[in-house]
C-alpha cells in the first residue's frame, strides 16, 4: 500500500481539526450529560497508567527544593542545561533527557555550595540535628542522625540501611581526611545531593489492591509526584510522614494533604512553573531584539515581560479563582516602568509592580497580546506573523504545525521593503502562493496576521512602511476584525481548555497521554467546564484521581504507536513525524 | 425631484453637472480629511488632550566657533597661568625643567587667585581685580542660535542663525571667545548629568485638541525627579515614566499656543536642576520661553530661552559657590573652590573675568535702585520625546481606584 506523504497527512489532520473538534465537543457533552449542569457527578474512568519514570529535577525544582530543605539562603552556584522540550513540555522531557558530564560537574558545584553553607561554623548548630561529642573525632551515631534526616528528606523516602551505612562511611572517612567531623558530614551531603536519587525522581511501583493489571506508585513516589506538580518541590516533613502512615492510599487522606498542599502559598510556585513551561519561557534565554529598532528592549524587559505574564495568571487563576480563558480577555495588567514604556503606559509607581489597564488606549487583550509572547514569537528585527500564528496553535490549541521543508524560500518575507510589499500580510501572501508553503501558512497566518498591530517586541502600531496594517482574519471558522476579536475568538475556541487540561496532566504525570486514555481526558475536560474552567479545581481533581498514580506494567514510553493526539481525536501513529 | 427635473430638463451639460457634485464633495467632504494628522486624538503622544515630553538633548545656543566667524580678532581668554606666562617674569627660565616651571605657574596661579585676607577670588569674585585678559564677542552680526526674547531688535541682538531677527543672546557675547564653549569644548556639554540621572526636565501639555494649531495650551516646566531612560545607545526612550517634582520652587505653570506646529508659550520664571562634580545647583531661567516644533511622532526641537540670574550663571559654570551635597547641606568650601579654579584653568578662563563679564553683558532684569542688568539673556537648544509625567504618589490614579 502506498501510504500518502507525512506532511500531507499532519495537514489532512490540522484541516479536519476544527470539524473533530466540533465532533468531540458534542460527544463530550453527552457523555457527561451535556455538561454546565454543576449538580451532575462526573465518573472518573478506570485507571489507565503509564510507565513509571525517571524525571530530572529542573532548575526551579532544584532550587526550590534547596531552599525548602535547607534554607531560602542557600546559595545554589551552579549552570543548569537548558531543559529538553517534549511533546511541548520541559516537563515530558524531564523523562527522556540524560544527564551530560557538564552538569554532573555542575551539580556537583552547587552541592558543594550548599553543603559548605549549611555546615559552616555560624549555621551549623541550626542545621545539624545533633550536637557531636567532638569536631575532630567521629560521631557515629551523630553522622547517623544527620545522614539519616537529610538523606530522606533529599531522596523523598527513608534511606534503607544500606544507604545509611553508606553515607556514615563517607562521612567518617571524610572526616577522617579532611581533619574534622563537619568536614565528613560535609562529604556525604555532597554525595547524597549528587546522587541519582536527589538528581532524579525516580517511580518506585507497587501492586494495585483493586486491579492486577496494574500498578501504582508507591506511596513516597505518590507524595513526590503530587508535592511536585502542587508545590513544585520536594514533599515535606509532613507529605512524607501521610506516606510512611498509608494516609496517601485513602481518598480521604489524600484529599486532606491535596488540600494542604494547595492551601500553601507555594501553590502559586507550581502554577507559575507549569506556565512558565507551557508558555515556552525558557526560549527567552535566546530572544535577541535589533537595538536600533527596538531601542526599548533590554534584560529588564525581557524579564519583567515573563513576570507580567505569570502574575497576571497567577492572579486571576489563583487569587481570583477565574476562569482559564478570561486569560485571553484580560483587560489589566501588572506593570513596571521598564514595561510601560513598550505598553506606551504611565505607571506611577517607580519601581515594583502596579495593576494598570492593559492599554489604555484599548488595542490589548489577554496574555497573548503582552509583550512576553509577541517579543518570544519574533524576529530580532521583525514581527512575525507565522511564529506567532503557529505558537498560538501550539502553545494554547495543542495543534501542531509541520516545520516548513528544508528548501524553502524565505526571501520575499526576509526583505521588507516601504515600496514592494510593505506589510507582512502582502509579503505572506506573495510567499504562501508556493505550494509548498500554502497549506501551513494558510493555518498559521490567519492567527498571526492578527497581532500585527505589534511589532517585533509587541508595541502597538497600525501601519508598516506607512501602510495601514490588515488584522482581518478567522481562526477554525471564528472571522475577527482585530487582535481584540481574536482574544474573543481564542477564547471561546472549544480546544483552548482542552489543551489546558492535556498539557496540565501531561505535565503532572511527565509524559504524553497514552490513547487508552481519551476517556481520561474526556473526563478531566468536562470536569474543568463543569467547575468552570477553574484551573486550581483542575489540579485538584487530577491530584485525587487513580489515573494521575496508575502505572501499567506493560507501558513502554518509547511506544510510540501508544500516544495519542487527544486534540483530533485520531490514533497520532504519525505523531513522531510532525 | 426638483434637482432631479431641473437637471435633467436643465441645459446644462452633464459633464457640468460632474463637475458641480465633485466640487461640492470637495468643499464638504475633504476638508473633514486632514491631509497630515494634527487632531490631538491622532497622535499616541496626546491622550485626553494632554502631551508630557522629557527632554533628551539640551545645550547652550550660541554660535558657531570663532575660528570660523572670526568672533574673537583679539584671542580666545586665558586662564592665570597663560596670563601669568605672558609677564617677563612668568616664562620659562633657561635652566628650569618644564615640571618645575609648571610647578612654578601652579604656586603664582594660586596665589593670583587669592585675595590678601586668603579668600579664594573664584568663591568671592566681586573681591578680585578686573581680568584685563577676558575676551567676548564685541560684534553683533554674526548669527546665533536663539529667539528673540523682548520682541525688539537692540543694537546688542543678533541674527538668527534660522533667519530670525533681533535675537537676545549675551550668553553667546560672553562666552563666545572662551575655547571651552566653543564645539569641540567641555563647558556646553553638561547634558552629560541628565543623561546620567542626576537631573532632568519634563513638559507637560494640557488643552491640546490640535497638534499643529491652537490657540490655547496650558505648559507646566517641571524639574524631573527620575532619572532619564535611555536606550543602549544612550538615546532618550518615548513614552517613559517620569515623576515630576513636589517641591514647587522647580515647578512652573504657563500658557501658550501652537502656531503651524510650533509651540510657543508665555513668559514665566523656571527653575531646573544641575550637577557638577557631585554639587548640586539650581539652573534658574527667568522669563523662560519655549518655542519649539512639535512633529507628528512626538519628538520636539527648539528653544527654551530667557534670562538667567548672573549670580545664578556664575554659580552654576564657573564658581559653584552654592554647590550643595546630595544631603541638601553647603558643599565643603574646599571641593567648591577646588572645583571652580580647577575647572578655570582646565577650560581656559579665570573666575573673576567670568564674573565680570556677565554683569558686564547683562541684559535683563535690572536692579530697580541701581538700574544695573542682573540677568543675562541665554538660549537653550533642546531636543524632547513623548513620556509620562506623574505626580509623586503611591500609585496611578487608575491603580489607587
Amino acid at each position: 500500500m502506498i501510504r500518502p506523504p507525512a506532511r500531507s497527512i499532519r495537514l489532512i489532520k490540522l484541516a479536519l481539526q476544527s470539524a473533530a473538534t466540533a465532533v468531540i465537543a458534542g460527544f463530550t457533552l453527552l457523555s457527561v450529560g451535556c455538561g454546565g449542569d454543576n449538580s451532575s457527578r462526573l465518573t472518573e474512568p478506570e485507571p489507565v497508567g503509564g510507565p513509571a519514570l525517571m524525571r530530572r529535577l529542573t532548575e526551579a525544582q532544584y532550587r526550590a527544593t534547596i531552599a525548602d530543605i535547607f534554607s531560602p539562603e542557600a546559595p545554589v552556584l551552579a549552570r543548569f542545561e537548558r531543559g529538553l522540550r517534549s511533546e511541548g513540555l520541559i516537563a515530558v522531557g524531564t523523562s527522556e533527557a540524560g544527564i551530560s558530564s557538564f552538569s554532573i560537574e555542575q551539580y556537583d558545584a552547587a552541592a558543594r555550595g550548599v553543603a559548605e553553607f549549611i555546615l559552616s561554623e555560624p549555621r551549623r548548630a541550626a542545621f545539624v540535628p545533633c550536637q557531636p561529642s567532638s569536631e575532630v573525632t567521629f560521631d557515629r551515631d551523630c553522622a547517623t542522625r544527620f545522614v539519616t534526616h537529610y538523606g530522606t528528606l533529599l531522596f523523598r523516602r527513608p534511606l534503607n540501611p544500606m544507604q545509611i551505612q553508606r553515607y556514615v562511611t563517607v562521612a567518617e572517612l571524610g572526616s577522617q581526611k579532611l581533619d574534622g567531623f563537619y568536614a565528613g558530614l560535609q562529604f556525604a551531603l555532597v554525595g547524597m545531593m549528587t546522587s541519582p536519587q536527589f538528581l532524579l525522581r525516580i517511580e518506585q511501583t507497587e501492586e494495585n489492591p483493586d486491579d492486577a493489571t496494574l500498578e501504582q506508585l508507591d506511596p513516597y513516589s505518590k507524595a513526590t509526584r503530587l508535592s511536585y506538580f502542587l508545590i513544585n518541590s520536594t514533599p515535606d516533613q509532613e507529605l512524607l510522614q501521610a506516606a510512611e502512615n498509608g494516609e496517601l492510599d485513602n481518598d480521604e487522606g489524600l484529599a486532606k494533604h491535596v488540600d494542604r498542599l494547595m492551601g500553601l502559598p507555594r501553590f502559586n510556585r507550581a502554577l507559575t512553573a507549569f506556565f512558565v513551561d507551557m508558555l515556552e519561557f525558557d526560549l527567552f534565554d535566546d530572544v535577541a531584539k535589533d537595538t536600533e529598532i527596538y531601542p526599548a528592549f533590554n534584560s529588564d524587559v525581557a524579564l519583567d515581560a515573563q513576570e507580567q505574564t505569570l502574575r497576571d495568571i497567577v492572579q486571576h487563576l489563583n487569587a481570583r479563582d477565574g476562569d482559564y480563558r478570561d486569560l485571553f480577555t484580560l483587560d489589566r495588567s501588572h506593570m513596571t516602568r521598564a514595561l510601560g514604556v513598550v505598553y506606551q503606559q504611565p505607571v506611577a509607581l517607580r519601581s515594583g509592580w502596579e495593576v494598570v489597564p492593559l492599554s489604555v488606549t484599548g488595542n490589548r487583550l489577554g496574555i497573548q497580546s503582552h509583550i512576553s509572547f509577541l517579543a518570544l514569537h519574533a524576529h530580532p528585527g521583525r514581527s512575525s506573523p507565522t511564529l506567532r500564528g503557529e505558537a498560538i496553535r501550539n502553545v494554547f490549541l495543542c495543534q501542531e504545525v509541520p516545520d516548513p521543508p528544508a528548501d524553502i524560500d524565505f526571501s520575499v518575507v526576509q526583505n521588507p521593503s516601504p515600496d514592494h510589499l510593505p506589510t507582512a500580510r502582502d509579503r505572506l501572501r506573495a510567499h504562501s502562493t508556493d505550494p509548498a508553503c500554502k497549506g501551513c501558512h494558510k493555518v498559521m497566518d490567519p492567527v498571526g496576521l492578527a497581532l500585527e498591530n505589534y511589532d517585533g517586541l509587541g508595541i502597538f502600531r497600525r501601519h508598516e512602511y506607512g501602510a495601514r496594517i490588515d488584522t482581518s482574519g478567522f481562526l477554525d471558522g471564528t472571522a475577527y476584525e482585530d487582535a481584540l476579536g481574536l482574544a474573543h475568538a481564542l477564547r471561546n475556541h472549544p480546544e483552548t481548555p482542552r489543551c489546558l487540561v492535556e498539557k496540565m496532566y501531561r505535565y503532572g504525570v511527565g509524559r504524553d497521554t497514552v490513547w487508552d486514555e481519551r476517556a481520561y481526558m474526556d473526563y478531566l475536560i468536562a470536569t474543568f467546564k463543569q467547575n468552570g474552567y477553574r484551573v486550581p479545581a483542575l489540579m485538584r481533581t487530577i491530584a485525587l484521581s487513580e489515573n494521575f498514580f496508575a502505572i501499567s506494567p506493560v507501558a513502554r514510553i518509547s511506544d510510540e504507536h501508544q500516544f495519542a493526539n487527544h486534540g483530533t481525536g485520531q490514533p497520532s501513529n504519525e505523531r513522531g513525524l510532525l | 425631484m426638483p434637482l432631479m427635473n431641473s437637471a435633467c430638463s436643465s441645459t446644462i451639460p452633464r459633464r457640468k453637472w460632474l463637475t458641480v457634485i465633485l466640487s461640492l464633495v470637495m468643499t464638504s467632504v475633504l476638508p473633514l480629511l486632514p491631509a497630515r494628522l494634527s487632531a490631538a486624538s491622532d497622535v499616541p503622544f496626546v491622550r485626553n488632550g494632554e502631551a508630557s515630553f522629557v527632554v533628551s538633548h539640551i545645550q547652550y545656543g550660541l554660535s558657531l566657533d570663532a575660528a570660523e566667524t572670526d568672533a574673537c580678532p583679539n584671542g580666545m581668554s586665558k586662564n592665570l597661568q597663560e596670563i601669568y606666562a605672558l609677564r617677563p617674569e612668568g616664562q620659562q627660565r633657561p635652566d628650569e625643567k618644564d615640571r618645575d616651571y609648571m610647578k612654578r605657574l601652579r604656586g603664582v596661579a594660586r596665589a593670583m587667585d587669592t585675595s590678601d585676607d586668603g579668600r579664594p577670588f573664584c568663591l568671592h569674585p566681586e573681591l578680585a581685580p578686573a581680568d584685563k585678559h577676558f575676551r567676548a564677542v564685541q560684534r553683533s552680526d554674526i548669527p546665533v542660535f536663539g529667539i528673540d526674547l523682548d520682541g525688539r531688535n537692540a543694537s546688542n541682538d543678533f541674527p538668527g542663525i534660522d533667519g530670525n531677527d533681533g535675537v537676545d543672546n549675551q550668553w553667546y557675547r560672553m562666552t563666545g571667545c572662551l575655547r571651552s564653549y566653543q564645539s569641540t569644548g567641555q563647558s556646553n556639554a553638561y547634558e552629560i548629568g541628565m543623561l546620567t540621572g542626576s537631573w532632568g526636565i519634563l513638559i507637560k501639555l494640557e488643552g491640546v485638541d490640535d497638534i499643529r494649531n491652537d490657540e490655547h495650551i496650558d505648559i507646566h516646566l517641571y524639574a524631573n525627579s527620575d532619572p532619564i531612560r535611555l536606550s543602549p545607545s544612550r538615546d532618550a526612550l518615548a513614552f517613559a515614566t517620569y515623576t515630576a517634582t513636589a517641591s514647587p520652587k522647580y515647578r512652573a505653570t504657563t500658557t501658550g499656543r501652537i502656531v503651524d506646529g510650533v509651540l510657543m508659550s508665555d513668559p514665566v520664571d523656571a527653575r531646573f536642576h544641575n550637577e557638577v562634580n557631585s554639587m548640586y545647583l539650581d539652573r534658574p531661567l527667568k522669563d523662560a520661553q519655549l518655542q519649539i516644533t512639535l512633529s507628528q511622532d512626538g519628538a520636539m526641537s527648539g528653544y527654551l530661552s530667557g534670562y538667567t540670574p548672573v549670580e545664578a550663571m556664575y554659580d552654576m559654570q564657573f564658581g559653584y559657590r552654592s554647590g550643595r551635597t546630595s544631603d541638601g547641606d553647603l558643599a565643603p568650601e574646599s571641593l567648591r573652590s577646588r572645583t571652580a579654579s580647577g575647572a578655570a584653568f582646565v577650560l581656559g578662563h579665570t573666575c573673576r573675568g567670568a564674573y565680570q563679564a556677565l554683569y558686564a553683558y547683562a541684559d535683563g532684569h535690572p536692579d530697580p535702585d541701581t538700574g544695573r542688568f542682573t540677568s543675562i539673556s541665554t538660549q537653550y537648544r533642546i531636543e524632547a520625546v513623548p513620556a509620562f509625567v506623574v505626580e509623586p504618589t503611591d500609585c496611578s490614579e487608575e491603580a489607587c481606584k
